[in-house]
């Protein structure tokens, strides 16, 4: 059924890269990036704003797009639920608290990726143990407890900003709060690639249960589900995921809320499909909002996670109530 | 064959029935009868092995069903629930497809041959084969509910148990999936499921399982069982019973 679909979505997505590759404040021929892929010891300007500054850039924007997405369908269909995102397991909420405490107490700047992901990893873990039923994990627990927590890390970073006195701090700690992807380079790519691979391998395994587990915690069991496994599966994959994409690029909503209902359309629920849709689409998704973030009010930048909110609500809105209108 | 010695089933620590002993044999039909919130639901899931019972011995061809793995029970045991789950947009194949589960290894991600023909088999037993593409949210309850046996048969077990699989079907439907229930057993599948219509389960069920009382109050056949103080012991209720060419078959007193 979903034939030329998938090859179809790779398609778009090499096409948002090419694109993205082509956005910045220097305007480059597409020729000259050509040559410059081509060539990538050269020693001239274009090779290093080539491969220094926008190849980096694009790489990290599809990883967090993909991360997102991946996370994002994990969590709803094993939830039954298609309004959670991966933020729900506190990842989000957990770093951004981290990342503005240590900002008030004059952090350095280079440690707050690696510091918002172990934040953001602990709250989930955190998250998880409220959660826990048994041996599983309780969804409505996980909503509750992923609110809660949410909420109060949300708390302390207001308190941070509100008693941060000088306006660089507040700034940054906006900044991150807002997402981007400006200032990261390859080296943070490779801190977090593991733990990305790691988080997709892990999604791959929960695949199969995926599918069952949209009939009801019940009939997964009843058709040899490991149910408590597979959750534990999911929630360990979603935070390696979201916290990898937040150490990258602070907060990039809506990509993890969206992408898996696009996909859904496209390529329809089954997770085999889905999963590799959403990576592609979530991939193709941000890396477009990254070069749109970078080029309109260029040479400063637009966060990426207001752009996408400015993209993302409406787009959701209009999925979901084409979804709700009866046939 | 499915053996349960001094079972005892319950929700969290409250035990709802106790000292359970049963037998059921290959291509037996049973019925599982009683009151609402006896336990009769407990008691198929323990069976299936889907939630452990509080204690006893439950075995599957003399093997512990603890001992199964989750996907070895499943290659032997069915188990047909009707409690809707909050449904996305899924087709009625895919969910007959979820069936297919318990007979691929993890990493078997594609379907096969046999796969396809087991899901035709299952669809075309509950008449639903037409439609295969429709989703299941616009699928009417009685539609939804052979949706599940369907996913039920797809699993080709030797063993089918099955939760209320006539409740929201209209009496030609119900009828129907009795019937091919009763067919299954024919062909030496084991059958246990609950249903609420005590003369459904003369017709149709080898023997009848009555809880009541916190506890099994008659394993027999039909005949043994619809006996009107039995019936009033479990369901409070007076019945009369009438012996018809059929069997015996029991309709509660009216009280103007």
């Amino acid at each position: 059924m979903t034939g030329w679909r998938l090859p179809a979505i790779l398609a778009v997505t090499l096409l948002a890269c090419a694109v993205s590759l082509l956005a910045g404040g220097s305007a480059i021929a597409p020729s000259a990036i050509a040559r410059a892929l081509e060539h990538p010891y050269a020693h001239d300007d274009v090779t290093t704003i080539v491969w220094q500054l926008r190849m980096p850039r694009v790489a990290i924007a599809a990883a967090v797009g993909a991360a997102l997405a991946i996370g994002g369908a994990l969590l709803q269909g094993m939830l039954r639920n298609p309004l959670v995102d991966p933020y729900l397991t506190g990842v989000s909420a957990g770093a951004a608290a981290a990342i503005a405490l240590a900002v008030l107490a004059g952090v350095a700047a280079p440690v707050l990726p690696a510091l918002g992901f172990v934040a953001g990893l602990l709250t989930a873990l955190l998250v998880a143990a409220l959660a826990r039923r048994g041996s599983g994990v309780d969804p409505n627990r996980l909503i509750l407890a992923g609110i809660s927590i949410s909420a109060l890390f949300s708390a302390i970073v207001a308190f941070a900003i509100a008693r941060s006195n000088s306006l660089d701090a507040a700034q940054s700690i906006l900044a991150w709060l807002a997402g981007s992807m400006a200032g990261h380079g390859w080296h943070d790519l490779l801190f977090v690639t593991p733990y990305l691979v790691l988080g997709a391998a892990l999604a791959l395994l929960a695949v199969p249960a995926l599918d069952a587990l949209r009939v009801g915690d019940v009939r997964a069991r009843a058709v040899g589900v490991d149910v408590d496994r597979a959750q534990w599966l999911i929630l360990a994959s979603t935070s390696l995921l979201a916290a990898a994409s937040v150490a990258l690029a602070g907060m990039v909503g809506f990509v993890g809320l969206i992408v898996p209902h696009v996909a859904r359309r496209i390529v329809g629920s089954g997770a085999r499909a889905l999963l590799p849709a959403c990576a592609l689409l979530g991939a193709a998704l941000c890396t477009l909002a990254d070069a749109v973030a970078r080029s309109v009010v260029a040479p400063s930048e637009l966060p990426i996670g207001v752009l996408l909110a400015f993209i993302g609500v409406p787009a959701f809105l209009y999925l979901y109530l084409q979804q709700e209108r009866p046939a | 064959m499915i053996a349960l010695e001094s079972v005892a089933i319950g929700i969290a620590r409250r035990i709802l029935v106790s000292d359970i002993d049963a037998r059921i044999g290959a291509g037996e039909f049973v019925a599982v009868l009683g009151p609402n919130g006896v336990g009769k639901t407990t008691l198929l899931r323990a069976m299936s092995g889907i939630r452990p019972a509080i204690s006893g011995h439950i075995a599957l061809d003399g093997v512990a069903l603890r001992s199964l793995s989750p996907s070895q029970r499943a290659q032997a045991i069915a188990f047909v629930t009707s409690d809707d789950a909050m449904i996305e947009t899924l087709r009625v194949r895919d969910v007959v497809a979820i069936g297919r589960f318990p007979h691929h290894p993890w990493w078997e991600w594609s379907s096969n041959a046999h796969d396809d023909s087991a899901i035709e088999r299952a669809l075309l037993a509950v008449d639903l084969r037409n439609e295969a593409q429709r989703l299941l949210t616009t699928l009417s309850s009685g539609e939804r509910q052979r949706v599940w046996i369907a996913m039920g048969l797809a699993q080709e077990t030797p063993v089918l148990v099955l939760d209320e699989p006539t409740s929201h079907l209209d009496v030609r439907v119900a009828h129907e999936i009795l019937a091919l229930l009763r067919n299954l057993a024919r062909e030496g599948r084991t059958i246990v499921c609950v249903l609420h219509d005590l003369n459904d389960a003369a017709a149709y069920a080898d023997r009848l399982m009555l809880l009541g009382c916190e506890r099994m109050l008659a394993f027999d056949v039909p005949d043994r069982v619809l006996a009107p103080e039995l019936i009033e012991r479990a369901y409070g209720i007076s019945v009369t019973r009438v012996e018809t060419p059929q069997g015996p078959r029991v309709f509660a007193a009216v009280r103007a």
